[in-house]
């Protein structure tokens, strides 16, 4: 045997494939001491790292290491695993978050290692950037957004080997809505834990949140609602369970914005508005003395406005709202036309302004001005106010008393307002023309004896109602301005070219009117006295004169004077009459003792005016100027009339009546008409009741019959009224014979 | 547009809550009453809505063009009529069944062959005024309507009178169009018109008299045509 001499071989270099394993080797350790957050020796271990991970990158060795990862990953998820099925509750929750918080930076370092290993072109600058980024991420304050291989590898074995293990998901589903339970009820819950959690969830994408997280939560929501409803409507007000619901809401929302995903939000306020509201919805709304109604009656704005916003939520709620008070408006609206109730027009019609300015002011304040409310409210007043005939009457009245007295003094402002407030009523009118007839002859009225308060008042309105019904609406009512004011010219125009002729007589104020705009009488003239005639003559002269071809004629119903008139004791009086009083008052300058006769003939006055004339000057208290006798309340034939030298008075002048007395034939024709027809069917009642079965021509003799003292009924109307009455079916008509009609109530 | 072969498809539906109404009336009766019965609900069933379980206008829509006839022609009503149907538009089970009954028709050639005979019944006098009473009701679709719109009245006129006094109807109509203090025809009015085309004599009107127990309406009316000839 040959003797060899075998030298001593220096052991190879570690190249390639050993230097790699080496190197790996130690990453491997290192690797799993950073999984087991072992934080000694921080530095170090990251020195070694970076070495070892150079030297393998330098070898250029990258494939090794990635299924070396693969198997210790999850190794030692599978550890973590099964660890965690040990721990329950609070601490379940915790400790995991801690293992995924060591995962996700051992993942991040070990990303940078492959990174490091796998690539072929790092360079010496790179390396001082992942070292500082491998420093940034152990300290916990490096989010990574990109996803890179081993990110994706890391998360998918935490996800496949924890989340989806059905132990731990089942104590996730569970323990994570425990939590947010908890808070419900009042406690104070680690929500940085929540937080994180949910944030890993996340990281897994949306389904894998939803499955573990959302949907357990928004199951034991459904369940909580739905109880805490329950508890809540069977004690509280509706004032106090919608502040409830709003607390809570804003704490759900408040609650997905610190440690859920927005997704959630909308989801949570369903089961919110569900189960507290809108399966509530009519409770709520119609919940005795507080609900609706009674935040209504009380002004209760903030109550109102939180109904209307938590409602809104709601597909319908809103609806139910709306409809309620429409018909609560109705309701009282209605109450307040009843006939019993309406002794004073002036008084209702403020009362209707101030209820419109209620609901103006709550829709304004609580229901963020919503048009639907707004829509349902008009057609509610809208509804009521023309349910009595007499509304456009007593709307007018009021305008009347606030043209001649409630706006006295009252700057341009606050006449604007009122009127405005009464246009808007006005605009609900159906019967505008009604409205209409009567505010002409009340504006006549205050024209003619210059009642009014304030002319750019008047104006104001008339141009409102321009506006609102157009040029010919007002035509005539801009007429009679126009009128009256040339009148005043025509007056100073008179007395200039012929003052000096006329020296003491009494003076003349003529209002010259356009026949036609004006009178809804026939004209009536009687005997003026001397004095009166003079000037009266001489203007007639005047006007005729100026103005060619137009011929006055005096309307002495219509007209008014002062006269001073001289008691027995000296007392001098001065007494505002009417044209009529006056003609009779002057007779008693001549002579004292005049009969009824002898008035008549002198002033030759219509009938029915001199007896309500004598009336008002002989037989009121406190404006008796003439004595009768005898001393009965009516004037008949006989009687005798004496100038009252006892009469006194406090003041000086005395208001003997004006125009008062004259009442339009119109409107007490139309007065008897809409009288007559309640008249005539209560008639037809009483009736019916008393003879259950009565023919149509015996029916219409009896009423007749009875209603005779009071006036004529029409026998149309008295058809209408029974036809009125089958329908609403008080009568009906019999089956064989169809001129017998049978009462049924 | 749809046939109504693929609606008679239903025919092995059950009805839910009427079995034991059929139980009564299968031993109440003979057994040819009973295919009779069968069969009637069946055609009810070939045209009735699967989840309403009536006949809705549409369906009745089917049975007219099954019938030959216009769903606009007074025959319908008439069958309405005998069904004592309430709803207008709308047979029941139940209503569906008394009319069918009535007429002897468990088929669609039967029910046809039964409308002429069912007209002249309803012709009768005595049961006409039954029947124009009848259709006025059928027109109220709404909860507590008691009276019905100026243009409704006007077609149901002419359904209803119109072959029987053309004139009258033709006068009326055209007055009630031209009219502006009625916007619509409650049921005294409407028994009024009836009762007037038979008893006053047209067109002169010689024994009509204002001073009766007529609806105001007619008085209006009589003086519209008088005022029309002069």
């Amino acid at each position: 045997m040959k003797e060899f001499q075998i030298e001593a071989v220096k052991p190879p270099k570690l190249v390639g494939v050993e230097v790699a394993e080496k190197s790996w080797k130690i990453l491997e350790h290192q690797i799993l001491v950073i999984c087991n957050h072992n934080k000694s020796n921080h530095s170090l271990d990251l020195e070694e790292l970076d070495r070892n991970a150079y030297k393998m990158a330098w070898h250029k060795c990258g494939e090794q290491p990635y299924s070396g990862l693969v198997s210790i990953l999850t190794s030692q998820l599978e550890k973590i695993a099964t660890s965690l099925e040990d721990y329950d509750g609070a601490l379940f929750l915790e400790e995991l978050v801690r293992k995924w918080t060591a995962h996700i930076r051992a993942v991040e370092v070990i990303r940078h290692v492959h990174m490091y290993i796998s690539s072929t072109n790092k360079t010496k600058c790179t390396y001082v950037q992942i070292i500082r980024n491998v420093h940034m991420y152990m300290d916990g304050s490096y989010v990574r957004t990109e996803r890179t291989p081993v990110h994706e590898l890391g998360l998918d074995l935490w996800r496949d080997n924890i989340v989806r293990r059905f132990k731990i998901q089942e104590r996730l589903k569970y323990a994570l809505p425990e939590l947010v339970q908890r808070e419900r009820r009042g406690e104070v819950i680690n929500r940085g834990l929540m937080s994180n959690f949910v944030k890993m969830l996340l990281f897994f994408g949306t389904p894998v949140y939803r499955n573990v997280f959302e949907a357990p939560l928004l199951n034991v929501s459904h369940g909580f609602y739905r109880g805490e409803s329950q508890l809540l409507i069977k004690s509280r007000g509706c004032g106090d369970y919608l502040k409830e619901t709003e607390k809570r809401l804003s704490e759900e929302i408040e609650r997905v914005s610190n440690y859920m995903d927005r997704m959630t939000e909308r989801h949570l306020i369903n089961i919110v508005v569900d189960y507290m509201i809108q399966r509530h919805v009519n409770k709520l709304a119609h919940m005795k003395n507080s609900g609706f109604i009674g935040m209504l009656m009380d002004d209760k704005y903030e109550d109102l406005a939180r109904m209307y916003a938590l409602f809104k939520r709601t597909p319908n709620g809103l609806g139910v709202i709306r409809k309620g008070i429409a018909a609560h408006i109705r309701n009282i609206g209605t109450q307040l036309t009843e006939p019993e109730r309406l002794n004073d027009p002036v008084d209702f019609v403020q009362g209707l302004l101030d209820k419109r300015d209620k609901y103006d002011k709550i829709i304004n304040l609580a229901f963020n001005n919503d048009k639907m409310f707004q829509d349902a409210f008009n057609s509610s007043f809208e509804h009521f106010i023309n349910l009595n005939p007499r509304d456009p009457e007593f709307m007018s009245l009021f305008v009347d008393k606030k043209l001649r007295e409630g706006l006295k003094g009252a700057s341009k402002e606050e006449v604007e307002i009122v009127l405005d407030k009464v246009m808007r009523l006005f605009r609900y009118l159906k019967e505008k023309d009604i409205f209409e007839k009567h505010y002409k002859q009340h504006l006549l009225k205050r024209l003619l004896a210059n009642t009014s308060v304030s002319e750019d008042a008047e104006r104001s309105l008339i141009s409102k109602l321009k506006t609102e019904c157009g040029s010919q609406f007002t035509s005539k009512l801009q007429g009679m301005f126009i009128e009256v004011k040339s009148s005043g010219d025509t007056m100073k125009q008179f007395y200039e070219a012929t003052g000096h002729e006329l020296g003491d007589g009494p003076t003349l104020a003529a209002r010259v009117l356009k026949t036609e705009s004006w009178l809804t009488q026939s004209t009536t003239t009687c005997n003026l006295p001397s004095e009166i005639l003079t000037v009266a003559d001489r203007f007639e002269t005047y006007y005729s004169h100026s103005r060619k071809r137009r011929r006055v004629t005096w309307q002495t119903n219509m007209g008014s004077a002062d006269i001073i008139a001289t008691f027995g004791d000296g007392q001098k009086h001065e007494l505002h009459v009417s044209t009529y009083q006056m003609c009779v008052l002057m007779l008693f300058n001549s002579g004292d003792g005049l009969s009824y006769k002898e008035i008549e003939k002198a002033t030759n006055i219509s009938t029915s005016d001199l007896k309500r004339c004598l009336q008002s000057l002989a037989c009121i208290k406190g404006k008796n100027v003439l004595r009768k006798e005898p001393m009965s309340k009516d004037i008949v034939e006989d009687d005798m009339f004496f100038f009252n030298d006892k009469f006194s008075s406090e003041f000086y002048k005395v208001d003997v009546g004006t125009m008062v007395e004259f009442e339009f034939e119109e409107e007490t024709r139309k007065r008897v008409k809409v009288d007559g027809k309640h008249e005539i069917e209560a008639a037809i009642v009483r009736i019916m009741k008393a003879q259950r079965a009565l023919d149509h021509r015996n029916l219409v003799s009896e009423v007749t019959k009875k209603l005779q003292s009071r006036f004529s009924p029409d026998r149309v109307e008295i058809k209408k009224r029974i036809e009125s009455l089958i329908e609403r079916e008080y009568l009906k008509r019999d089956k064989d014979n169809s001129e017998l009609y049978r009462y049924l109530k | 547009m749809r046939r109504a072969s693929s609606k008679k498809a239903s025919s092995n539906s059950t009805t839910s809550t009427n079995s034991s109404a059929m139980d009564l009336f299968r031993s109440a009766t003979g057994k040819a009453a009973t295919k009779e019965l069968e069969r009637i609900d069946q055609l009810f069933y070939s045209y009735s809505n699967e989840s309403s379980g009536m006949i809705d206008p549409e369906g009745i829509e089917y049975l007219c063009s099954d019938l030959e006839v216009e769903h606009t022609d007074v025959r319908i009503l008439m069958l309405a009529w005998k069904m004592q149907a309430e709803k207008q538009g709308y047979f029941t089970l139940e209503e569906w069944r008394k009319g069918l009954k009535a007429l002897h028709a468990d088929t669609i050639v039967k029910l046809k062959k039964a409308l002429p005979e069912l007209e002249n019944e309803v012709r009768r006098p005595s049961n006409y005024v039954e029947f124009y009473s009848y259709a006025f009701r059928y027109c109220l679709t709404e909860e507590k309507q008691k009276s019905i719109d100026i243009e409704s009245i006007c077609e149901l006129l002419e359904l209803v009178l119109g072959s029987q006094f053309p004139q009258q109807v033709d006068f009326f109509v055209q007055y009630l169009k031209t009219q502006v203090d009625y916007k619509v025809i409650n049921m005294d009015q409407w028994m009024g018109f009836y009762r007037f085309c038979n008893e006053i004599s047209f067109p002169d009107f010689n024994n009509y008299d204002e001073e009766l127990a007529w609806p105001l309406i007619l008085d209006n009316f009589v003086d519209w045509v008088k005022s029309k000839q002069s």
